[in-house]
């Protein structure tokens, strides 16, 4: 046994110190330990997902020569579809240049396609986020848009270097501005409920009395083009309005798409220009 | 100081098994907390001190992987109930397991429930998100209930096979 008597009220006593010391601590090193700590804790999360990434592998070479032959002509078809769509894509493109020249518009924002694997999901009540497999050392930007194949994804929060932070649609956090299809009338969007066993719901604010949604007659929402997101991309389907406080907009809940809560690949655009 | 290091390392261990077990259910929209099990074993059995930077260092871990503006918000609760569950420490138990899981238990509860009021007014809609969290919570206590017993001989063992404690204190 210890000759000396411990002082009870010592541990409150240190807590408060440690308490003071860090509300005293310049903000530069607070951001530096966590920055230490996230690299520390990167590694195991980038192993843990090329284990995962070797499993699927292993998993995949299990298919029959058949299953592989039938899956090969299938995107076959998938790819002389997307020829045709490229081409058309084209076509458009040189069209909305030779209209912006003409009407003097600012052009739409250039991006590069950074394809990234997702190495973690953490999907809690409190925050949704999810780490990529790619960060500084591919040139991906704090606040650059991410999409998959449904839509918009989230955007980029913190830019590590090997990994990134994708703050998810379905975030509190997260609020932008969206645009019924087919309207031009802004409608304000904010993540945010996320039922356990159910697809990931979200609010809208702001949107016009003309517009009638429900359950039966659904609408699709889509980025409105302001902000970093380009216009057009998928952000839900709204299904449900009701009159405002105010009486003078609707609000209502958006579904999200449940493919969300399960990527495993996301892409990223990365703004060609610096800002 | 090797004391601290090992139980971190042990605590680093238990962040990545938590964290790949809500990779796995994020499909499901279940979230799971083990905050408790970060503090228990060093504020029953270790020393203040090293026991204490042990528990910081696991909170630092999981600030790291929360948005920017919580960074050390993990660490201080962690720290605080450290500090708490060491001043109780002698009138309980604490040599048997089933004592050092009610422990992890209530304090997992507290942690949780502190850390979603602290939380949920960024919700839209924070009415919604009780039940959410409710679940999330159940959830945990139970996934902490069949994780603290190994957790807590992982911990010892490692104690030992680092030299740190005798094997009869394991």
């Amino acid at each position: 046994m210890s000759s000396k008597r411990f002082d009870p009220s010592r541990p409150f006593l240190t807590l408060g110190v440690v308490t003071i010391l860090w509300l005293l601590i310049p903000i530069a090193v607070k951001g530096f330990t966590r920055a230490t700590f996230f690299e520390l804790t990167a590694p195991l999360t980038v192993a843990a997902s090329y284990a995962r990434d070797l499993q699927e592998y292993w998993a995949l070479r299990m298919h029959s020569n058949s299953d592989l032959i039938a899956a090969g002509r299938d995107l076959a078809r998938l790819n002389a579809s997307y020829e045709l769509a490229v081409q058309q894509n084209s076509t458009l493109h040189a069209e909305i240049g030779r209209l912006e020249d003409l009407l003097g518009l600012p052009s739409f924002a250039e991006y590069r396609y950074e394809h990234a694997r997702v190495v973690r999901r953490e999907l809690s009540g409190w925050w949704q986020r999810l780490v990529i497999r790619k960060g500084r050392n591919y040139g991906l930007t704090a606040g650059a848009p991410v999409i998959f194949t449904g839509g918009v994804v989230g955007r980029v929060t913190e830019v590590h270097a090997t990994t990134a932070v994708v703050e998810l649609l379905s975030s509190p956090e997260l609020r932008l501005v969206g645009v019924v299809e087919g309207d031009s009338r802004p409608i304000s969007f904010q993540g945010g409920i996320n039922p356990t066993f159910g697809p990931p719901v979200a609010l809208v604010e702001f949107v016009p009395l003309d517009v009638i949604a429900n359950r039966n007659l659904t609408k699709r929402l889509v980025t409105s083009g302001l902000g970093v997101f380009p216009p057009g991309l998928t952000l839900g389907v709204i299904t449900r309005l009701e009159l405002g406080a105010d009486a003078l907009f609707q609000s209502g809940e958006v579904r999200l798409d449940e493919r969300l809560s399960s990527l495993t690949e996301v892409t990223v655009l990365v703004p060609l220009h610096g800002d | 100081m090797r004391r601290t290091l090992v139980i971190a390392a042990a605590l680093l261990l238990l962040w990545t098994v938590v964290s790949q077990a809500n990779h796995a259910l994020s499909g499901l929209h279940l979230y799971l907390f083990v905050g408790g099990l970060f503090v228990a074993f060093s504020a029953l059995t270790q020393p203040f001190a090293p026991g204490l930077a042990a528990s910081i260092i696991g909170g630092m871990c999981c600030d790291a992987a929360a948005p920017a503006g919580l960074f050390v918000t993990h660490a201080l609760l962690f720290a605080a109930a450290h500090v708490s569950v060491f001043h109780v420490r002698d009138r309980i138990p604490r040599d048997e397991t089933a004592s050092r899981v009610v422990v992890a238990l209530l304090t997992n509860l507290a942690l949780f429930l502190v850390f979603s009021f602290s939380q949920v007014h960024h919700s839209p809609a924070p009415g919604l998100a009780w039940p959410r969290l409710l679940m999330d919570l159940a959830a945990s206590q139970v996934f902490l209930a069949l994780l603290a017993p190994w957790f807590f001989v992982l911990q010892a063992r490692v104690l030992v096979l680092a030299g740190v404690d005798r094997e009869s204190l394991a």
